[in-house]
């Protein structure tokens, strides 16, 4: 699959997020990873450039007590 | 009356009996905890059993009803919590080990609101660690059980909440639902679930998943029991940033007003047949629900059901990226204390980028519109609670969820009002779920709808053989 992220890619983004993940532990995300990231990336056919997000900040609103 | 028909009553017929003095709501509390006593141990529904708090809060009932305090049809009726729901001085796990010995010092708004209601509370309840990722095996508290059949999950990630009401262990509990958790187990254990409208009730105190996709709501044996309890527990928090500012309205008001001449929307094109499919035997029991809504005057309106199958995509995007961002420092200190279910699914999370995020909210605004749009044909839509009767928990596949179309999260993307009513069996005597899903802030529609379909029928009598 064309995208897809590589055991070795997805060691070096773990490193750099922090993360201490053994080699088995990233062998069992790593389809996981690439599966989440799929899905992610067919969803931008759906949005135009006038898409706003859901969610929008509001300066006005106390967001606690 | 049996100890056995005392704890299967429902929250208005028990409540009813109190004021009749039929019965105590020490008595009510005493016939749960020893069933409890019984049965549990088999079904892993309790985490935290507070037998004495609760004996104390009956004690406390009986003398406030008979000194004419009256707070509501939920005073002395023994209730249970997901425990993710926070509470004063009494553990909080979220079934992990790494809140094992959590002890709030605040209650959630809900919790205090069922206080104030006079809920006696018997303890908190199992669920999926974190209400993520399925079933947990190597989580310090065992799994919970389907009380119809114990091999099989009772659904999750609310799991605790749907089995200890099928088991009549308690007589309401809340649940959370942030991609099907409330009304999934509803479907598997035979009960009822409600998640409300986004911002209906507060998620103060309530430990999130996804803070964008997260509901809290009420989990019942009856239709009107959900009404009961989203009563007492929906308005307006100032501490909940997503609290929605609007009326509450009498949701017990109209059930009794029929649903002839409605229009029910039924998105089956485009979507049921999503990869594996509708298993088909829960379809042919969704197809006698729909006869039978026909019957009660009902006009069926097929829809195109393409944008719903396209939520799921949005819904799972954003439910990782803000899961991970929540629990990123624990993962990054401690993995080993999340279980291996849970912790492989947060951390997909870690590697989407903050464009796939965004993305999935725009995404999420477009087929809202969408969706909205269904409404200008139909007053209310229906659908199965769930693709699949509930698995076995031997050989499950973690990932068969991806497999089938998710009939729940589109409404955690969108927001909207969606109950689960008990509507059949497929083969083995697995209950099955109907879900209707109204416009927002209209749950009372949702409640009119399945209460007239839950009356014409007996699927919610039926009680699993223990």
């Amino acid at each position: 699959m064309e995208g897809e992220f590589t055991f070795d890619e997805l060691r070096l983004m773990a490193q750099r997020a922090g993360l201490k993940l053994t080699d088995d532990e990233l062998e069992r995300l790593l389809p996981g990873v690439n599966r989440a990231k799929k899905q992610a990336g067919e969803l931008r056919v759906l949005v135009s450039l006038d898409s706003d997000p859901a969610g929008t900040f509001n300066a006005s609103r106390v967001t606690r007590n | 009356m049996q100890q056995s028909d005392l704890c299967f009553l429902t929250i208005a017929e028990a409540s009813r009996g109190l004021r009749r003095k039929e019965y105590s709501s020490t008595e009510l509390t005493n016939a749960c905890l020893e069933r409890i006593d019984h049965i549990d141990g088999k079904l892993h529904c309790f985490v935290t059993l507070t037998a004495d708090l609760a004996i104390k809060q009956a004690t406390q009932a009986e003398q406030e009803l008979r000194s004419g305090k009256d707070p509501g049809p939920l005073h002395g009726i023994p209730i249970a919590l997901k425990d993710l729901y926070m509470t004063k001085s009494i553990r909080t796990t979220c079934h992990s080990a790494v809140l094992a010995n959590w002890v709030p010092d605040y209650d959630a708004t809900t919790v205090t609101k069922l206080q104030d209601a006079g809920a006696i509370l018997l303890g908190k309840l199992g669920m999926h660690e974190f209400a993520f990722g399925g079933p947990s095996v190597d989580a310090p508290f065992p799994a919970v059980r389907n009380p119809w059949n114990t091999a099989r999950i009772p659904g999750g990630s609310s799991s605790g909440s749907g089995a200890s009401l099928a088991a009549g262990l308690c007589y309401g509990s809340l649940g959370s639902d942030t991609g099907g958790s409330i009304r999934t187990p509803s479907s598997h254990c035979g009960v009822v679930g409600m998640k409300p409208t986004y911002g209906r009730v507060s998620r103060f105190g309530v430990v999130p998943l996804s803070w964008s996709l997260d509901h809290a709501g009420p989990m019942a044996r009856s239709v009107e029991d959900c009404a009961i309890l989203l009563q007492i527990i929906a308005g307006y928090d100032p501490n909940d940033p997503a609290s929605a500012n609007v009326a509450v309205p009498n949701f017990r008001l109209g059930l009794n007003d029929g649903i002839k001449g409605l229009r029910i929307g039924v998105p089956r094109a485009n979507w049921f047949d999503e990869n594996l499919g509708v298993d088909p035997q829960t379809e042919g029991v969704f197809n006698q629900a729909l006869e039978t809504l026909e019957e009660l005057g009902v006009t069926l309106v097929e829809i195109d059901g393409n944008p719903f199958s396209l939520a799921r995509k949005a819904n799972q995007t954003i439910l990782v990226c803000e899961a991970y961002a929540y629990h990123e420092k624990r993962l990054q200190e401690a993995p080993e204390k999340f279980g291996s279910s849970v912790r492989r699914r947060i951390l997909e999370g870690a590697f989407l980028s903050a464009a796939d995020y965004i993305t999935a909210q725009r995404v999420r605004s477009v087929l809202n519109a969408q969706i909205s749009q269904s409404f200008s044909r139909v007053d209310i839509l229906a659908t199965p609670s769930a693709p699949r009767p509930p698995d076995p928990f031997e050989g499950m596949d973690p990932n068969e969820q991806n497999l089938r179309p998710s009939f729940t999260n589109p409404f955690n993307l969108t927001g909207l009002p969606a109950i689960s009513v008990p509507c059949g069996f497929t083969v083995g005597n697995l209950p099955a779920g109907l879900q209707f899903v109204a416009p927002p802030f209209e749950e009372a529609t949702a409640f009119r709808v399945a209460y007239a379909y839950e009356q014409a029928t007996e699927w919610h009598k039926q009680r699993p053989m223990l």
